[in-house]
C-alpha cells in the first residue's frame, strides 16, 4: 500500500512537470500531449490527462484557445502562461536538485 | 440487423448501436461519478466528451461505415481509460491521500500546501460521490415488478426501500383521506417506463462501476457492507412469502377500486351529458326543470357556449379518470397522443371560456339602479294579504274575464319574461297616517343608464279589492332582455293597530316574519297579525303571552296567599309554643318550690 502511494506521488509530480515542459514548447493539442507521454511510457490512458490539464489551467499555469478542426469538432489548443513559465523554471531547478540527490543516494546501489 | 440510436455529443450527431450506446452511457456515468459535480469536473467531462466525439468521427467513414458499434466504443474506452485506470496514475482517489501524511511524515513540511489542497479536493469528492449516488438514479416505473403500473416499485428503487413498503404506505394514504390516489396518478403520469436495459440500470442506480465503488471503501467498510446486505437478504427472504400474498391481495383490491372508480366516472359523464342536453333545450326555448340558473345572465348564444365550456371543463377530467381506470383494470392500450393532447387543449379552452364569461358578465353588472314608486292604498282596519299566481287562470273567480285576459297575456310569455325575485316587507306607520305601498325596482348593468333602463322595464303591481290585497306571484319584463339581477322589493306601510291576515302562499316573498309560527290549530291557511310600533306581531302569540302573563299573575297571587297563610300559621305556632313553655316553667318552679 505504502509503496503504491509513493509511486503515485512520484508519478504525479513528474507528470505535471512533463506536461508543463511539453506545452512550453508551443501550443499543442491534448491528444498530441498524450501521444508524447505514451511514447515516454508515463501515461497509459487519455482520461488521466484532462483533470490534470484542467487543474493546471485553473491555477493559471496554462491557457487554451479553440481551433477549428478538419476532421471533427473544434479542438482545444493549450499554451503555457508567463506564470507557468516561471513555475516551470523553478521546477527545472528542483528537478536538477532532485536528480542530484537521487544520484547521490543511489550511488552505491545496483538498480 | 441492429437497432441504432441517435446521440449528440457536444452538438455532433452520431448513429450508435443500442448495446454500444448502453456501454458508452454507463461509462460516462462512471466518469461523471468519479469526478463529482464541481465546476472543474464539468470542464473535464466536456473535454472527455469532446475527445470521444473526435475519436468517433475519426472512425466514421461516410458511405462505408456510418454507425458506431460496440467495438468502436470499447476501443475508445480503452484509449480513454477506465476510471480504475485513472486511479493508478494519479491520486484522485481518497484512499491514496489518507496515508501519505503518515508515510511521508518527514516531507510533510515541504508538501504542506499541496496536501492541504488535495484534502479539500478529497472532501469535495466524497460529498459529490454521495449526492451523485442518489441523483444518478432515475425515477422510473419498474415494469418487471408491478401491481398496477410499477410506480411503487420505481419509488422503492429510488429510495432504496422494498417496493411493498411503498405500496403499504400508498394504501394507508388512500385509506386516510384518499390523497394517495391523486399522488399515485400524478406519479404515474410523470414517471417514465423503464423499458431498455440502460433505463433499468439507471433506475436501480447500478452502474458498471460497482467494483470502483467498492474500491473506494477500505476493508473495514467492505466488511460492514457485506454484513449489512447479508442481513437485508435474510430479512427479505422471510418477508417475501408475506409480500407475495400481499401483492396479490393489493392487486385484487386495486382492481375492485378501479372498477368502482370506472363506474363512478362513467355515470358522472352520462349525468353531465344529460344535464348538458337539457340545458341546451332550455336555451333553445324548450323549457324544462333542469336548468342551470346562472346561465340566464347570458344571451342564448353565449349561454350555449358557456354551458358547453362548463360541461367540457367537468367531463374532460372525468374522461381522463375513466380512461386511466380502463387502462388499469383492463390493461387496454393508452389513448393516442393526439387525442389526449387535443382533449387537454379543449379543457384549457373551456376553462378560459368560463373565465371570459364570468369577467364579461361581471363587467355588465357593476352598476346598480333602483326606481322607487309610492302608491297610496285605501285605508281599512283589516287587510287580507295573499299571492295571486298569475300563471293560473282562475275560472271560479268573480272577475273571470279580467283574470282570463291576464292569464292569456302571461301564458304567451316565455320563462325568461316571468321572474320571481320579489320580496315584501310590512312596516309600521304612525296610526294617524294613511297606508301606502312602496315599489322598488332593481336592476344591474354595465352603466347606470343601462341599469335604470332595465329597472324601468319591470312590470309589477299590487291589486287592492276592498280588504284584499293581491300580490302578483311574478313580475314581467316588457321585452326579452338579459337577466341582470332584476328584482322587486315591496314595502307595505300600515298604521299601528291595523289587523293583517296573511295567506301562507305569500310566505315566499316575506323575509322578516314567519307565518307558520303563527297558526291556530285547524286553520292552516292563514295567520293573523297586528301592527305595533316595532312591526307586525302575531295575534295568537300576543294572546298566548297575555294568557301566560295572566296565569303567572294568578300564580303569583296564589303564592302570595300561601305565603301569607304560612306566616300566619307560623305566628300562631309561636304564640302557642310560648304559652306551653310558660306553663312548664311554672310547673318547674312549683316543684322547686315544693322541694325547698
Amino acid at each position: 500500500m505504502i509503496a503504491e502511494n509513493t509511486q503515485t506521488q512520484m508519478r504525479k509530480g513528474i507528470l505535471e512537470y512533463c506536461i508543463l515542459s511539453i506545452i512550453s514548447r508551443g501550443e499543442i493539442y491534448a491528444s498530441d500531449i498524450i501521444s508524447e507521454l505514451k511514447k515516454a511510457e508515463l501515461l497509459v490512458v487519455e482520461g488521466t490527462l484532462y483533470p490534470l490539464l484542467t487543474r493546471l489551467k485553473n491555477n493559471g499555469l496554462l491557457s487554451y484557445i479553440w481551433k477549428e478542426s478538419t476532421s471533427g469538432p473544434p479542438r482545444k489548443y493549450y499554451q503555457i502562461t508567463s506564470e507557468g513559465m516561471e513555475v516551470l523554471k523553478r521546477l527545472d531547478v528542483t528537478w536538477k536538485e532532485l536528480v542530484f540527490a537521487v544520484e547521490i543516494s543511489l550511488q552505491n546501489r545496483e538498480i | 440487423m441492429n437497432k441504432t440510436i441517435i446521440i449528440n455529443i457536444n452538438s455532433i450527431v452520431f448513429h450508435i448501436e443500442e448495446d454500444a450506446y448502453e456501454t458508452l452511457r454507463s461509462y460516462m456515468i462512471e466518469i461523471k461519478r468519479h469526478f463529482g459535480n464541481s465546476e472543474d469536473s464539468r470542464e473535464i467531462l466536456e473535454d472527455i466528451e469532446n475527445r470521444i466525439a473526435e475519436m468517433f468521427s475519426e472512425r466514421i467513414q461516410t458511405g462505408r461505415k456510418e454507425v458506431i458499434n460496440r467495438e468502436d466504443v470499447d476501443q475508445v474506452i480503452a484509449q480513454m481509460g477506465r476510471v480504475s485506470d485513472f486511479d493508478v496514475e494519479i491520486d484522485d482517489e481518497p484512499r491514496a491521500e489518507a496515508e501519505p501524511k503518515a508515510a511521508f511524515a518527514d516531507q510533510a513540511e515541504q508538501a504542506e500546501p499541496q496536501q492541504e489542497e488535495s484534502k479539500e479536493n478529497k472532501e469535495q469528492n466524497a460529498d459529490f460521490g454521495f449526492t451523485e449516488y442518489l441523483t444518478s438514479k432515475k425515477l422510473m416505473r419498474d415494469m418487471d415488478d408491478k401491481v398496477l403500473s410499477g410506480v411503487c416499485s420505481g419509488l422503492g428503487h429510488y429510495f432504496n426501500i422494498e417496493a411493498k413498503w411503498v405500496r403499504i404506505i400508498f394504501v394507508l394514504f388512500f385509506l386516510f383521506g384518499g390523497s394517495g390516489v391523486l399522488l399515485y396518478f400524478v406519479l404515474w403520469a410523470v414517471m417514465p417506463k423503464a423499458t431498455t436495459r440502460a433505463d433499468k440500470l439507471a433506475m436501480r442506480g447500478e452502474q458498471a462501476n460497482l467494483h470502483n465503488f467498492k474500491k473506494s471503501f477500505d476493508e473495514e467498510m467492505k466488511g460492514v457492507r457485506e454484513n449489512f446486505s447479508g442481513a437485508g437478504e435474510h430479512i427479505s427472504r422471510g418477508a417475501r412469502s408475506v409480500g407475495n400474498s400481499l401483492g396479490s391481495f393489493f392487486s385484487v383490491i386495486g382492481k375492485i377500486l378501479g372498477v368502482l372508480v370506472l363506474i363512478w366516472a362513467g355515470l358522472s359523464i352520462i349525468g353531465m351529458f344529460i344535464f348538458f342536453v337539457f340545458n341546451v333545450l332550455n336555451i333553445m326555448g324548450y323549457t324544462n326543470d333542469l336548468f342551470f340558473d346562472p346561465l340566464e345572465v347570458l344571451d342564448p348564444t353565449s349561454a350555449f357556449f358557456a354551458i358547453l365550456a362548463g360541461c367540457a371543463a367537468i367531463i374532460i377530467p372525468l374522461l381522463a379518470i375513466f380512461f386511466i381506470m380502463l387502462r388499469v383494470v383492463f390493461k387496454t392500450r393508452p389513448m393516442n397522443n393526439y387525442a389526449s393532447m387535443s382533449l387537454l387543449a379543449a379543457w384549457i379552452v373551456s376553462i378560459v371560456m368560463i373565465l371570459y364569461f364570468v369577467v364579461v358578465t361581471n363587467q355588465d353588472t357593476n352598476q346598480e339602479s333602483t326606481i322607487s314608486v309610492e302608491k297610496t292604498i285605501e285605508p281599512k282596519d283589516t287587510y287580507i294579504l295573499s299571492e295571486n299566481d298569475i300563471r293560473v287562470i282562475k275560472t271560479t273567480d268573480e272577475d273571470f274575464n279580467n283574470n282570463r285576459e291576464n292569464g292569456f297575456k302571461v301564458g304567451s310569455l316565455v320563462g325568461n319574461y316571468l321572474r320571481k325575485d320579489i320580496s315584501l316587507n310590512i312596516e309600521p306607520l304612525d296610526s294617524l297616517k294613511a297606508p301606502y305601498l312602496q315599489y322598488n325596482y332593481f336592476a344591474k348593468g354595465g352603466s347606470y343608464a343601462d341599469a335604470s333602463n332595465r329597472a324601468g322595464k319591470i312590470n309589477y303591481s299590487v291589486k287592492q279589492e276592498d280588504n284584499n290585497i293581491y300580490f302578483n306571484s311574478h313580475f314581467t319584463l316588457q321585452e326579452k332582455q338579459l337577466i341582470r339581477a332584476q328584482h322587486v322589493h315591496v314595502n307595505l306601510f300600515l298604521p299601528v293597530g291595523t289587523k293583517v291576515i296573511i295567506d301562507e302562499n305569500l310566505q315566499n316573498k316575506l323575509r322578516e316574519i314567519e307565518t307558520w309560527n303563527c297558526k291556530a290549530e285547524g286553520n292552516s291557511k292563514t295567520s293573523e297579525w297586528i301592527m305595533t310600533k316595532s312591526g307586525l306581531k302575531c295575534i295568537l302569540k300576543l294572546e298566548e303571552e297575555k294568557a301566560k302573563a295572566e296565569e303567572e299573575r294568578l300564580e303569583e297571587l296564589k303564592e302570595q296567599k300561601k305565603e301569607k297563610e304560612k306566616k300566619a300559621k307560623e305566628e300562631a305556632d309561636e304564640t302557642k309554643k310560648d304559652k306551653t313553655e310558660a306553663t312548664s316553667e311554672d310547673k318547674e318552679s312549683s316543684t322547686v318550690d315544693s322541694n325547698a
